[in-house]
C-alpha cells in the first residue's frame, strides 16, 4: 500500500441537524439590521457617525452623575433633584441624536436590500413580508433603545447612588421612573422612526432619503411655528419633531414650554394621535409596498 | 418520488395582460428545465412558486406545499437564484452566506460550516473575506448560487443563471448546475439559451406566450422518428428501393431521409442496404437539438 497521502473530494454534505425555522429568520434579521445601523463586520467609515451619535447621546449622563457625586463629595444638599439632571429633561438632549439616528438608520435598514435586490433571499426563506418588516423595525427599536435607555439607566443608576436612603432602597423605590422612560421612549421611537421607515419604503439611495427625512421634519417644524405664532392653533399639528416631546411631558408630568404644540395649547393626546397616525401611516406604505417584493 | 411541483390550470395576469394561461404540469424530481424566449412567463411561474406572487387562476403545489397559502413552508425548502442582483455589496461573501443560512434557520455553527463548503464549492474559498462589491460578474453568479444552495435546499430555483457570463464563466455555471442533481437537491433552471438547458437538464417545459408548448424528458424531446444514412455511393437507386418498399424517404444533398412510420422500418432499410450491397458512410437517427424542437412546437409542427 502507498505511504503516499491521498486527496478526496469530500463533495456535498446535506445538513442533517435540526432547522430553527420562523423565529430564528427573524432574529438573524434583526441582528443584521443591528449590525447595518452601527456598521458592524463592514469598513470602518460606516461606523464613525452611529458610535459618535452614539457617544454624543451617552456622555452627558455619564458627566452629569460625574458631576453631581464630586459636588456631593464636597457640598451638602439634594444633588439627586437637579433641573438638568432628570429623566424627563434628558429625553431633550438625546432627542436630536435619536432622530439623526432614525434619519440614518432607517434608510440603512430598507433602501439596500430592496435596491441590491436581496430581497429575492428572503423570499426563498421561511419568511412574510411582516416578519421582514418587524424584524427591521425591531432593529431600529433596539437601536433607538440603546441611545435612550443606556444614558437614562447610567442616569438612573447615578441619582439612586446620591439619594439618601441607600441604593438598593432607591432603585427599587423609583422603578416607576424606568417604566415612564421606557414609555416614552416607545413615543419616541414611533415618532422619529415611522417617518424615516416611510421615507425608505419610496427611497432608491441613502443620501437623499436621509435629505428628505430631515428636511420634511425641519421644514415642516418651521411652518408649524411661523402659522402657529400667526395664530393658526391647528397648524401645530404639523410639528412632528415636538410631538414625542409632548407626550413625554404627559408621562412624566413635567412641562417644557417652547414645544410648538404646548404653545398652541394642544391637548396631549393630539400629539398622541398625531404620532400613531404617521406610525400606521408608514406601516401601511411599507405593507403595500413590500407585498409584491417579498 | 413526489412530482417536485404541481400546477392545475395556474393563471396569471398583470392587469391586462396574461403572463400566465392555463399552465398544467407536473415537474418530476430531478433537473427540470424552464425554456422560453423573454416574456414567455418562466420569471412569472418561478415568483408564484415561491409565493411572492398569488395566481390569479389556478393552483399549485410546491414540495406538496401550496405556495398562496402556506408560503413559509415552500419557502424553508428552497433556494432561488434570481436573474437580476440578490447580493448585499457591503458586505463580505463569507458573512453573507453565514447570513443566507442562518435565515433559513440553520444554527449558527453549522450555518458557518455550510458557508464555508458552499463557498469553497463554487470556487469562492479563496475570496471569501472580499466585500461582495469586489466581485467580478462571474463571481457574482457563482456566489448567487451559493446563497441558493448554502441551506441545502430541496428544491433550487435558478433563473437565467449564465446571464451576463463569459464563455468560460458559463462553462463553469452550467457544469456546477449538473452537479446539484448529484447532490440530491431538485433543480428548475429557468432559461432561453436552450443549449444550456440540454447540457444540464434531462427534463424540459417549454413555456411561450404563457402557455406550456411541450413538456417531456429532453431525450424524448430530441428524439426524432426519421433514420438519415449517407453512402458512399450514389444513394438514388438504395433511395427507390425503400420508396417502392412502401418507405417513406427523401433524398437532400445526397442524405437518404428514411420516416420511421412502420414496425419493421429498420428492417427493411438493413435489408435493402445489405442487397444492394453499397458502402454506408453514416446511418443513424435524425439530430435534433431542442432549438429545433421549440421552433417546431411554436409553429404547430410535432
Amino acid at each position: 500500500m502507498s505511504e503516499r497521502g491521498a486527496v478526496y473530494d469530500l463533495g456535498y454534505k446535506p445538513h442533517e441537524g435540526p432547522r430553527l425555522g420562523r423565529g430564528a429568520a427573524v432574529r438573524v434579521t434583526v441582528k443584521d439590521g443591528l449590525r447595518r445601523m452601527f456598521g458592524l463586520r463592514r469598513r470602518a467609515r460606516k461606523k464613525i457617525l452611529p458610535f459618535l451619535l452614539l457617544g454624543i447621546a451617552v456622555l452627558p449622563a455619564i458627566v452629569f452623575v460625574g458631576f453631581l457625586f464630586l459636588a456631593s463629595q464636597i457640598a451638602t444638599g439634594d444633588f439627586a433633584d437637579t433641573p438638568f439632571a432628570n429623566h424627563a429633561a434628558y429625553f431633550d438632549i438625546v432627542a436630536g441624536t435619536v432622530l439623526l439616528f432614525c434619519a440614518l438608520s432607517g434608510p440603512e435598514l430598507l433602501i439596500p436590500d430592496r435596491v441590491e435586490g436581496v430581497l429575492a433571499v428572503y423570499s426563498s426563506r421561511p419568511m412574510t413580508v411582516f416578519d421582514y418588516l418587524g424584524a427591521r423595525a425591531g432593529a431600529l427599536g433596539i437601536g433607538v433603545g440603546f441611545f435612550v435607555l443606556v444614558p437614562q439607566i447610567v442616569l438612573y443608576v447615578g441619582l439612586a447612588s446620591l439619594r439618601d436612603g441607600g441604593f438598593l432602597t432607591n432603585l427599587i423605590t423609583n422603578a416607576e421612573d424606568l417604566f415612564q422612560v421606557v414609555l416614552a421612549t416607545v413615543v419616541y421611537l414611533v415618532a422619529y422612526g415611522a417617518p424615516a421607515f416611510l421615507v425608505a419604503v419610496y427611497a432608491k439611495r441613502l443620501a437623499p432619503a436621509t435629505g428628505v427625512y430631515l428636511g420634511a421634519f425641519f421644514g415642516l417644524q418651521a411652518v408649524a411655528d411661523g402659522f402657529t405664532s400667526t395664530g393658526n392653533r391647528l397648524a401645530a399639528i404639523a410639528a412632528l419633531a415636538d410631538h414625542p416631546g409632548v407626550v413625554r411631558d404627559w408621562i412624566f408630568d413635567s412641562t417644557s414650554v417652547d414645544l410648538v404644540p404646548t404653545r398652541a395649547d394642544l391637548a396631549p393626546w393630539v400629539s398622541l394621535v398625531v404620532i400613531a397616525a404617521v406610525g400606521a401611516l408608514a406601516l401601511a406604505a411599507a405593507v403595500r409596498r413590500y407585498r409584491t417584493l417579498l | 418520488m413526489d412530482a417536485v411541483v404541481v400546477a392545475d390550470a395556474l393563471g396569471h395576469a398583470y392587469g391586462d395582460i396574461v403572463a400566465l394561461h392555463h399552465v398544467t404540469l407536473e415537474i418530476p424530481p430531478g433537473r427540470v428545465g424552464l425554456v422560453g424566449a423573454n416574456g414567455a412567463g418562466k420569471t412569472t411561474l418561478i415568483r408564484i412558486l415561491l409565493g411572492i406572487l398569488d395566481p390569479t387562476l389556478g393552483s399549485v403545489l410546491v414540495l406538496g406545499s401550496d405556495p398562496q397559502r402556506d408560503a413559509t413552508a415552500v419557502r424553508a425548502r428552497v433556494g432561488y437564484m434570481p436573474e437580476g442582483d440578490c447580493l448585499p455589496l457591503s458586505q463580505t461573501a463569507a458573512d453573507f452566506m453565514v447570513y443566507a443560512a442562518e435565515l433559513a434557520g440553520i444554527p449558527g455553527k453549522a450555518a458557518r460550516q455550510r458557508a464555508s463548503d458552499v463557498l469553497t464549492l463554487v470556487g469562492l474559498h479563496e475570496e471569501r473575506f472580499r466585500q461582495l462589491s469586489e466581485f467580478s460578474t462571474g463571481m457574482k453568479q457563482r456566489a448567487k448560487l451559493a446563497q441558493a444552495i448554502v441551506h441545502d435546499p430541496d428544491l433550487v430555483l435558478l433563473d437565467e443563471p449564465t446571464a451576463g457570463l463569459d464563455p468560460e464563466g458559463r462553462d463553469e455555471m452550467l457544469g456546477l448546475i449538473a452537479r446539484l442533481g448529484g447532490f440530491g437537491i431538485n433543480v428548475i433552471t429557468s432559461s432561453h439559451v436552450l443549449t444550456d438547458i440540454e447540457r444540464t437538464c434531462d427534463w424540459v417545459v417549454m413555456l411561450d406566450g404563457g402557455s406550456v408548448l411541450r413538456e417531456g424528458p429532453l431525450t424524448s424531446l430530441l428524439d426524432t422518428d426519421t433514420v438519415e444514412i449517407e453512402l458512399f455511393d450514389d444513394p438514388t437507386a438504395v433511395a427507390e428501393t425503400l420508396n417502392r418498399a412502401g418507405a417513406d424517404v427523401t433524398v437532400t444533398h445526397g442524405t437518404i431521409a428514411v420516416q420511421v412510420d412502420r414496425d419493421d422500418t429498420y428492417d427493411l432499410i438493413r435489408d435493402t442496404l445489405a442487397a444492394a450491397n453499397v458502402a454506408v458512410r453514416r446511418m443513424g437517427t435524425r439530430a435534433q437539438t431542442l432549438e429545433d424542437v421549440f421552433l417546431r412546437s411554436e409553429e404547430g409542427m410535432p
